[in-house]
């Protein structure tokens, strides 16, 4: 595998000579670059026509709504250097546009048009941004993180209600339900009691002391 | 599509017709629909339409606790759900930098080998069955029912296992497990025989997929296409041996290739590799009696546990490809962002579109089954 | 494996050998149920008598399937920690993953093998379920996936805390206890299921769940916020509350507690003492409402409730008759158990709400209680049990016979105190093991051994003093000698050289009075020349004045007091041990309901004028 060692090492040098990029190696066959986003598209087909990563294994996209960006992650596969690439950048969450790979990697097509579907985020030259799997959707792209899907299965459908006999029974006892699910789910986060109004206003830093 | 969403699209006159096929239909593997062109029984494009299956899953995940989200992950993958499992325990562990005790790493395998053998029966079976055979489905669940048997043993659930845990698994063999196993390979590898008359060897079968959705080399490498359907084109390439995860390097298993790229090759391909996944179950029932210990890492409280910041990409080998994860947290104790990356994303989208131009109408729903496109992983 | 041949055609007679198939048995699979595996994740089953009603399941609940039912008639125990809820499942929402039974404190819940139910639209109804031992349509099914030591999520075991070792502390009165340090204490704090049983076994309803997360958060500003929320004496009662909390944790019916005491211990040291000021104070009004409040006794009943009034905005003057504060936190609890300068800041912080205390004040010497009346809009006595009862045995008058209260008082308040070379200690509570153990510090460091022996009438099991004190106490060299009964003290040459025990047959007659019966012939003399009586105390209420006395009505030798600890004089309030007896955290709570009911009657009488 000597050609792949040259490989590597030609790598691993052409990575440390680009400018503005950040290098991480997790282990041995996990890397991860994080590059400018107008650099990104070199990188990538630098890494397939040059270093042999050739296969496309997915490209992800993370919403930061706090840093107003979403991240978009390229995770490409070497069958030669048998290591994996995650290169990390990052785009202003709006306008949220970017470019396409498709010219450099066909398989992006796919990821581009599903990120384009739940985040919103439009590739100039994708093939095709239509909708795929939420055809009949016309809210906000899902995936965002202002967008609360429980909130809103919560506001149009409703619940079975149930009453069983033996509830009926027990509630003719003085019994009856105490605690219904969505008062206590851990998921949701139990809300600290002490931040109520009251205090809230005494915490913007009282001198009465 | 609702019926009511449904406009009916006029074209001006001509010899081409649209036939739409799924989301409900035999020649489907899963919910899935397939809009074709088709000019007499030439198909001239197809187009892919998902979300028939679309549970939200990556939504859903960002919203409950990271032990909360070992009921949700079988589901990805319904045919093959132990990989799902598996590749999530992975990341989590991944990212805490817990450290899976031994046993529990040969168990993982046994399961995921397992769940390979009743995901090619079950494949078998609908491959068979696009060719108008339908004996080989009825052989194929039926066989495949046994493993679901060891799996209702093992895990407490038939489908859905919910067995693997960031840290291990949650229960450990129960008592006469592995001579079960052992017995249900035994007879597995009686069946094969049988497989190979009905199935394999059958000129019927044979003339149907030979030439049926050919991929070559650099198609499968431009088109992303991993799994059985890669090695069917002659490149040995598997992520157990490649990128290998659990203890599949301490294993000894062959990778079988097929050159034709084309659907019998494919179904090939997957009749070797449950011989393969025989083999490695074997290796791992003798080596479990010998390692004993506990089946789990000690893991915080559920309800009190921040997975420490970072992201991770995991990559496995499911029945059907490559399956990745990409999992980000952010310290909190919720996923930040759950990626999951099926193999069928590609198959059943760009390489089954491709595939399809030029075929013959009843080739289509062949190349599907033959691809193992999984809609639920298209879907989440 | 060959590789598969298809050309090869095998011949004419080749279907021929597919003959063999009808020798081969069908495939039948039996139309019955088919039993389940042993481990399978079928509906649920619980056994009522072992669950307790936290409702740590409907927590651990993905999708929000259970929901917590009040059933009248099943015990309700807030000390031991059992509540009348159970869970009920709706079959719509679960998934059979089993979480709930892994994360089930007591091991209750479990999955049967059950796993067959159908019904129409109309019975939709037959999906809710609450299930109990006798699975879901009354047949009795198999346990299927219960709680086992593997798939336990449940944190058994407690965090450990370092302590002094017995040879390192023996000679000294420092605080044995390190305490925890920051990550002890956040895996400590993440043990907790947040179930509340802690809350409603305090008797300050203390929010121990929040400011148990909010360690677990690392939020230690807001962990102390929830603390002053019930208990401005936390240094204290984070050292020695006799920890209610933990006997109730659902957590400790099969595993150890949440170290509840220790985590508000290391939360109230974590924060400096300026913030806890100011973190106590918030809420406090801007204005004074005019209102003068007398309190007597600056214990913890007493000071809670200037706490209270002060954060009203009333005006409090607090009378103590030694020269610091604290009552018997300070002068009872021996240093190495309760350091007296974390109980400083505790008094720190009250005072900093505007408390004034005035110090070496006697009540009917220095001032009288009309003089209170007259100046103070109400008046609140808490002055505790500071007189040590005698056994009244012969002997018993000798002055080498000390009531260990006295004691205790003299060693904390830095007088001098006679360091005997051997003593006898009578009694089994906390207050005997305090005097024992200072008694043997204060030996090893004179004489270089320790040389105590402990008699008392219960039986080692029934003692009343915390396990913990007993083992520490053992550690530290002293000899406990259970079921013993004093008859009389040996005198030779004046002073005390023994004492004389017979055994114990029992306590308690059949009607359960006080009645001890004793084997004569069972006579043991300890040798000792300082026999200490640390049997019970009581108040010392001359303080009153006999014509109070006369006026007020008492209730077998304590004052009678109304569910607002109010007297049958109108004016004066009275909380604490010498209304419910020595503890400290019933003290504090006392303090908060007699301040309630100050406030409240303080706002009626400013109506009314």
């Amino acid at each position: 595998m000597s050609e792949g060692k040259a490989l590597s090492t030609w790598l691993d040098n052409l990575l440390t000579e680009l400018e503005g990029i950040e290098i991480r190696r997790k282990s041995s066959r996990r890397l991860r670059i994080d590059v400018e986003a107008s650099a990104l598209p070199a990188l990538l087909e630098l890494l397939r026509g040059r270093a042999s990563y050739v296969h496309l294994s997915a490209i992800s996209c993370v919403d930061w709504p706090d840093e107003a960006q979403f991240e978009l992650v390229y995770h490409v596969w070497s069958y030669e250097l048998q290591s994996l690439v995650s290169a990390h950048t990052r785009i202003p969450r709006k306008p949220g546009v970017y470019i396409s790979v498709y010219d450099i990697y066909t398989p992006a097509a796919f990821f581009e048009r599903d990120i384009h579907e739940m985040f919103g985020v439009f590739f100039e030259g994708s093939p095709d941004m239509s909708k795929f799997i939420l055809t009949e959707w016309d809210g906000p792209p899902p995936m965002r993180k202002d967008f609360d899907s429980e909130a809103w299965v919560n506001a149009h459908f409703d619940f079975q209600d149930y009453n069983p006999d033996w509830l009926q029974e027990i509630i003719a006892q003085g019994g009856g339900i105490a605690i219904r699910p969505d008062e206590q789910r851990f998921s949701r986060g139990p809300e600290p009691t002490a931040k109520g109004a009251g205090n809230k206003t005494v915490d913007k830093g009282t001198d009465e002391r | 599509m609702r019926p009511e969403n449904y406009e009916a699209q006029r074209h001006p006159p001509s010899n081409e017709y649209e036939l739409n096929i799924g989301p409900n239909h035999p020649g489907i593997e899963g919910n899935y629909a397939f809009k074709l062109r088709l000019h007499g029984d030439r198909v001239i494009e197809g187009r892919a339409d998902a979300g028939y299956l679309h549970r939200g899953f990556e939504k859903l995940m960002e919203g409950r606790l990271w032990i909360q989200n070992l009921a949700i992950t079988p589901r990805i993958c319904v045919p093959d759900p132990v990989p799902m499992e598996i590749s999530y325990c992975l990341a989590v562990e991944d990212l805490c930098g817990l450290e899976v005790p031994e046993r529990a790493l040969w168990l993982r395998v046994l399961q995921a080998e397992l769940s390979r053998l009743a995901a090619h029966l079950f494949t078998f079976g609908g491959h068979a069955a696009t060719t108008g055979m339908y004996t080989p489905m009825f052989w194929g669940i039926a066989d495949r029912d046994l493993i679901l048997d060891l799996f209702e043993e093992l895990c407490g659930g038939r489908v859905y296992h919910i067995y693997n845990i960031p840290g291990g698994v949650r229960r450990d063999m129960p008592p006469g497990f592995i001579e079960r196993v052992s017995n249900t390979l035994d007879y597995l590898e009686t069946r094969l025989p049988d497989y190979d008359n009905l199935m394999f060897k059958n000129l019927v079968f044979v003339q149907r997929a030979r030439g049926v959705g050919v991929i070559s080399q650099e198609q499968a490498l431009d088109w992303a296409v991993t799994g059985p359907n890669l090695r069917a084109t002659g490149l040995a390439l598997d992520v157990r041996r490649d990128d290998p995860y659990l203890i599949y390097d301490q294993l000894a298993f062959d990778i079988p290739t097929e050159d034709g790229g084309d659907a019998w090759s494919r179904a090939l391909v997957r009749r070797k590799e449950l011989f393969e996944s025989i083999k490695i179950i074997r290796q791992v029932l003798a080596k479990l009696p010998s390692l004993p210990g506990p089946i789990r890492c000690p893991i915080p409280n559920p309800l009190a546990w921040n997975v420490p910041a970072g992201s991770t990409y995991v990559r496995m080998e499911s029945s059907k490809g490559e399956l990745a994860w990409y999992v980000v947290s952010n310290g909190s104790e919720k996923p930040y962002r759950t990626h999951v990356r099926g193999p069928s994303q590609m198959h059943a989208v760009q390489v089954l579109e491709k595939l399809s131009i030029g075929c013959r109408i009843e080739d289509v729903a062949q190349i599907m089954f033959s691809l193992d496109a999984c809609p639920p992983e298209v879907d989440r | 494996m060959s590789d598969i041949d298809y050309k090869d055609h095998g011949g004419v007679l080749a279907p021929l050998k597919n003959l063999r198939f009808f020798g081969r048995n069908a495939v039948t699979v039996p139309l019955d149920p088919r039993t389940a595996s042993a481990n399978y994740r079928g509906f649920h089953l619980n056994d009522w008598q072992a669950c307790v009603g936290c409702s740590t399941c409907q927590k651990v609940c993905d999708n929000a399937a259970i929901t917590m039912v009040e059933i009248p008639g099943l015990p309700e125990d807030p000390v031991k920690g059992v509540r009348n809820l159970r869970p009920a499942i709706d079959y719509g929402r679960c998934c059979w993953c089993a979480l709930c039974v892994d994360l089930c404190p007591t091991g209750s819940i479990s999955l049967s093998r059950e796993y067959v139910h159908t019904c129409v639209d109309a019975d939709l109804d037959s999906y809710f379920v609450l299930p109990d031992s006798n699975g879901i349509h009354g047949v009795a099914y198999d346990k299927g996936w219960a709680k086992s030591v593997e798939s336990d999520l449940v944190a058994l075991e407690r965090t450990d805390m370092t302590e002094a070792a017995p040879e390192a502390r023996i000679d000294n009165f420092e605080e044995i206890v390190a305490g925890y340090d920051k990550n002890q204490a956040i895996i400590e704090a993440s043990r907790c299921v947040q179930c509340g049983m802690c809350h409603d076994a305090c008797p300050t309803r203390m929010n121990a769940p929040e400011y148990i997360r909010a360690i677990w958060q690392d939020d230690m500003e807001e962990a102390v916020r929830q603390i002053y929320r019930t208990n401005p004496f936390a240094h204290t009662c984070g050292r020695v509350c006799t920890h209610r909390c933990e006997t109730a944790c659902s957590v400790g019916h099969r595993g150890e507690p949440i170290a509840i005491r220790w985590l508000k211990r290391y939360a109230m040291d974590a924060v400096a003492p300026e913030r806890v000021k100011q973190i106590a104070a918030e809420g406090k009004p801007g204005y004074v409402t005019g209102k003068r409040i007398a309190i007597i006794g600056a214990g913890p009943a007493g000071l809670t409730a200037a706490f209270d009034l002060a954060k009203q905005g009333h005006e409090v003057q607090v009378y103590e008759a030694m020269s610091q504060a604290g009552g018997m936190t300070r002068y009872g609890i021996p240093y190495y158990r309760m350091p007296a300068d974390m109980l400083d800041r505790d008094v720190e912080v009250i005072q900093s709400l505007g408390v004034k205390i005035q110090y070496n004040t006697r009540i009917g010497v220095d001032l009288r209680m009309d003089e209170l009346q007259q100046q103070f809009d109400a008046v609140l006595i808490a002055v505790g049990l500071w007189t040590g009862r005698s056994t009244r045995i012969q002997g018993a008058d000798n002055d080498g016979v000390e009531r260990a209260v006295e004691l205790l008082r003299k060693v904390a308040d830095g007088e001098p105190i006679r360091v005997p070379r051997q003593a006898v200690i009578i009694g089994g509570g906390n207050v005997a093991m305090d005097i024992a153990r200072t008694l043997a510090r204060l030996q090893k460091h004179r004489y270089g051994e320790v040389a105590i022996t402990l008699t008392a009438l219960e039986d080692i099991d029934h003692f009343l003093a915390d396990r913990d004190e007993i083992k520490e106490a053992r550690e530290e060299g002293v000899e406990i000698l259970d079921a013993r009964g004093p008859q009389q003290v040996v005198i030779e040459n004046g002073g005390a050289s023994g004492l004389c025990t017979w055994k114990v047959l029992s306590i308690f007659d059949e009607k359960g009075r006080f009645a001890p019966k004793y084997n004569a012939d069972d006579q043991l003399i300890h040798p000792g020349d300082m026999i200490v009586e640390a049997i019970g105390q009581a108040a010392d209420i001359a303080l009153l004045g006999e014509a109070l006395t006369e006026e007020l009505e008492w209730n077998r030798g304590r004052l009678k007091v109304d569910d607002g600890l109010r007297t049958s004089a109108d004016w004066l309030w009275a909380a604490g041990d010498m209304v419910r007896g020595p503890d400290v955290v019933t003290a504090v709570a006392d303090g908060h309901k007699a301040a309630a009911s100050i406030n409240q009657f303080l706002c009626i009488r400013e109506q009314a004028a």
